[in-house]
């Protein structure tokens, strides 16, 4: 006669831990850079460096001014083709080869970098707006007594 | 049976109490219309962005065109708000809501490139055949708070 009075299950809503961690929304109020790091590595032998050392030599010092949030090494590498990398906060990393550029290519590669926030190239062409939020007008529903909520 | 009947009540209820809530007819000025939306707990805006409207809230990530002018990090006003809106109130422009009354602001948190693509371009029986990789150019954009300001707010901004 007790066991039957018992409840079985518990009334309460079940909470999923996933809706409890916070939505990242970088620049909503405050905005962080996504690039941490950036690191030349060049040969100083070589042919193929001859424009990333110009390039060093010339343009590298403005660049560090002009983002002072991004740090700047810059390696020598014997015998290997000129990279440049750039590491995110997203722990990503991207490569790119500088052989084959001008200063300017240099220059444009290395805004690249700097644009980039390191997440995966994605086809961007269906995604335009991204939301985390609920809805403010709410979804309607025939099938729901009460607002549907996601 | 008595289940039945009683969530019926209780449904009947409910939609009587939030039609008592909510103020049916239209207000009598633009600042009382926009302090019925600053109300209520959620907002959204329909603006403008190179050319082409979007339904933004805030925190949405926007993926626009490539905007040259601008760099990373950089805050945008938005100046062509169509639309603000909340739950139950809707206000629209004609065409556009003043800044002095809606402020969004938009932050440049990236310019990326999207997939690869290859175009494939054939002329038959021509001997002409192409093929192009092509990466489109993008911009994402963070919608910041919507700030919807009453008439002594703006008139106290204004001087």
């Amino acid at each position: 006669m007790s066991s039957s009075s018992r409840l079985i299950a518990p009334l309460t809503k079940p909470v999923f831990r996933a809706q409890l961690c916070s939505k990242q929304a970088n620049g909503h109020i405050a905005f962080v850079p996504q690039v941490r790091k950036l690191v030349f590595e060049y040969s100083q032998n070589w042919s193929s460096s001859t424009n990333t050392r110009t390039y060093l030599k010339n343009n590298l010092q403005n660049l560090a001014r002009a983002n002072p949030h991004v740090e700047i090494v810059v390696r020598q590498r014997a015998n290997r083709q000129p990279i440049v990398r750039g590491l995110y906060l997203n722990d990503k990393e991207k490569v790119i080869p500088l052989n084959g550029f001008e200063v300017t290519g240099i220059e444009n590669k290395v805004q690249l970098l700097l644009d980039s926030s390191g997440t995966k190239i994605k086809s961007l062409k269906r995604r335009t707006v991204e939301s985390t939020t609920q809805s403010a007008r709410g979804i309607w529903s025939g099938l729901h007594d009460t607002p549907f909520q996601i | 049976m008595a289940g039945w009947s009683s969530s019926c009540l209780q449904h009947i209820r409910q939609q009587l109490s939030r039609a008592l809530h909510t103020e049916a007819r239209t207000p009598s000025s633009t600042s009382r219309a926009l302090d019925l939306i600053r109300s209520q707990p959620n907002q959204y805006v329909i603006a403008s962005i190179a050319g082409k409207k979007y339904l933004l809230a805030p925190k949405d990530l926007l993926t626009v065109p490539r905007l040259t002018d601008v760099r990373v990090g950089d805050v945008l006003s938005l100046s062509q708000i169509h639309e603000v809106g909340s739950r139950e109130y809707t206000l629209r422009g004609s065409p556009d809501i003043p800044t002095s009354h809606i402020s969004v602001e938009a932050t440049v948190v990236e310019h990326t490139k999207g997939k690869m693509e290859h175009i494939f371009k054939k002329k038959r029986r021509k001997g002409y055949e192409r093929t192009i990789p092509h990466k489109q150019t993008y911009t994402r954009l963070r919608i910041g708070p919507i700030h919807v300001r009453s008439q002594e707010q703006a008139s106290l901004s204004s001087s």
